[in-house]
């Protein structure tokens, strides 16, 4: 009898665990969310709008060889980005990206017009980025520059197959421990923070991570589009905890006059 | 000649300099000429504190006695306010005098670089500020390192 009743209530707990819906997987480690601002370290620096892996080893390597301590921390950082473009961002774009790389920021829609970013600039744009979830099934992205945001659907959505392409693209996301995992399709072409055309076959994945430290938060990019890309390109960003920041209002864009061309170094 | 009646600009070739880009993510090179800074002094007229670049405008006197309306851009308030500034940093009628990069284009136009007002005092980018103290970290483990001690962390 007594093994009867411990199998029944077996039963009926396998039941009750195999028809019950699966463990929420939004729940948002709370340290993720809130703001973050520029990072004011010379890695900060270095990753103010976009760094990689390779730039900075490289401005670490500058920074530690006395050689340099007299040449200015700005030269030290251009130094870290040009390598890092000439070993690790050139070699990874089509021979057709090539051609045109590096395109000149005279041309930049967002200068001549104040078009808005496409996201694969925007998730790397320099000041304030605030993340808060929306819900349950939601986490929203929300940056200061253009004062944009991005909504990332928690739920295990697919994206839309018929839509087309939009400038922020369709993203989903998922916890990984306290890392927090965003996946983007459906992406507009548009202009890269490495002055190349992504194609319309961008998927990116960011990962954010906070460091040990508490008050850091490194962006992990990884960009693979066989329209642009030999091979996927892993960009990086940072930002510092920043409760007291504030996003203010974008709303007074001028159309950049007297722009020239071929003037930028490549 | 009093320092409101002159409109001093002085251009000096720098290689690569970067005292508070402005907008250095907007193609800031495509609008002004960061080989060049020039120095103009004049009372400003009109600061306005707002996104993507604040803009401030100064009544300058050339030296013929005209009048003449610079314009000054900014990074932007969300850059600023990271730095403490306020609407209210630079306010209308305060003679200053104003250092940047001058408009590839544009008569009458340059970038902030640095600010000397009337008293002496100086308002720079927060990006400059931030690489003097990155500058500063980097003296002191040059010293350290110079006297054969073990320095402080690299300023990473």
């Amino acid at each position: 009898m007594i093994q009867k009743c411990v199998s029944g209530l077996l039963l009926l707990v396998l039941a009750a665990c195999s028809s019950s819906p699966p463990a929420p997987k939004t729940t948002a480690p709370k340290q993720i969310e809130g703001m973050w601002s520029d990072d004011p370290t010379a890695v900060g620096m270095l990753c103010f709008f976009t760094c990689t892996e390779v730039a900075i080893a490289r401005l670490n390597a500058l920074l530690d060889d006395p050689a340099n301590d007299a040449r200015p921390f700005p030269q030290l950082r251009a130094e870290a980005d040009r390598f890092a473009r000439d070993t690790y961002i050139r070699p990874r774009l089509t021979d057709a990206r090539l051609k045109s790389y590096p395109l000149d920021p005279a041309d930049d829609p967002g200068l001549l017009r104040c078009e808005p970013w496409g996201v694969a600039r925007q998730m790397f744009s320099p000041h304030q980025l605030e993340i808060r979830r929306l819900g349950e099934d939601r986490v929203q992205l929300r940056y200061g520059e253009w004062d944009a945001r991005r909504t990332v659907y928690m739920d295990g959505r697919r994206g839309p197959e018929r839509e087309p392409p939009g400038a922020m693209g369709f993203s989903v996301g998922h916890w990984e421990g306290e890392t927090l995992v965003i996946e983007t399709s459906n992406i507009a072409a548009n202009l890269t923070p490495w002055r190349f055309e992504h194609s319309d076959q961008l998927r990116t994945e960011e990962r954010f991570t906070r460091a040990d430290d508490g008050t850091t938060l490194w962006l992990t990019a990884t960009f693979t589009d066989p329209g642009s890309l030999k091979e996927p390109l892993v960009i990086k960003k940072v930002w510092k905890w920043a409760p007291e920041s504030h996003i203010t209002p974008y709303e007074d864009c001028q159309r950049a006059s007297g722009v020239t061309k071929g003037v930028s170094q490549p | 000649m009093t320092a409101l009646q002159r409109a001093s600009i002085l251009a000096v070739l720098l290689v690569a300099l970067t005292i508070g880009r402005a907008g250095a993510h907007h193609a800031f090179s495509a609008v002004y000429d960061d080989k060049q800074t020039i120095t103009v002094e004049g009372v400003v007229t009109q600061f306005k504190f707002v996104n993507p670049h604040a803009i401030m405008s100064m009544d300058v006197t050339d030296k013929s006695g005209k009048v003449v309306t610079w314009t000054v851009e900014f990074a932007g308030r969300l850059n600023l306010a990271e730095g403490g500034w306020t609407a209210d940093t630079i306010k209308p009628g305060e003679r200053v005098k104003v250092s940047g990069n001058p408009a590839r284009q544009n008569d009458h136009q340059m970038s902030f670089g640095r600010i000397v007002r009337a008293d002496g005092t100086e308002l720079v980018p927060v990006g400059k500020k931030r690489e003097d103290a990155i500058e500063a970290e980097r003296r002191e483990r040059a010293r350290q390192r110079s006297q054969g001690t073990q320095g402080t962390q690299p300023p990473k």
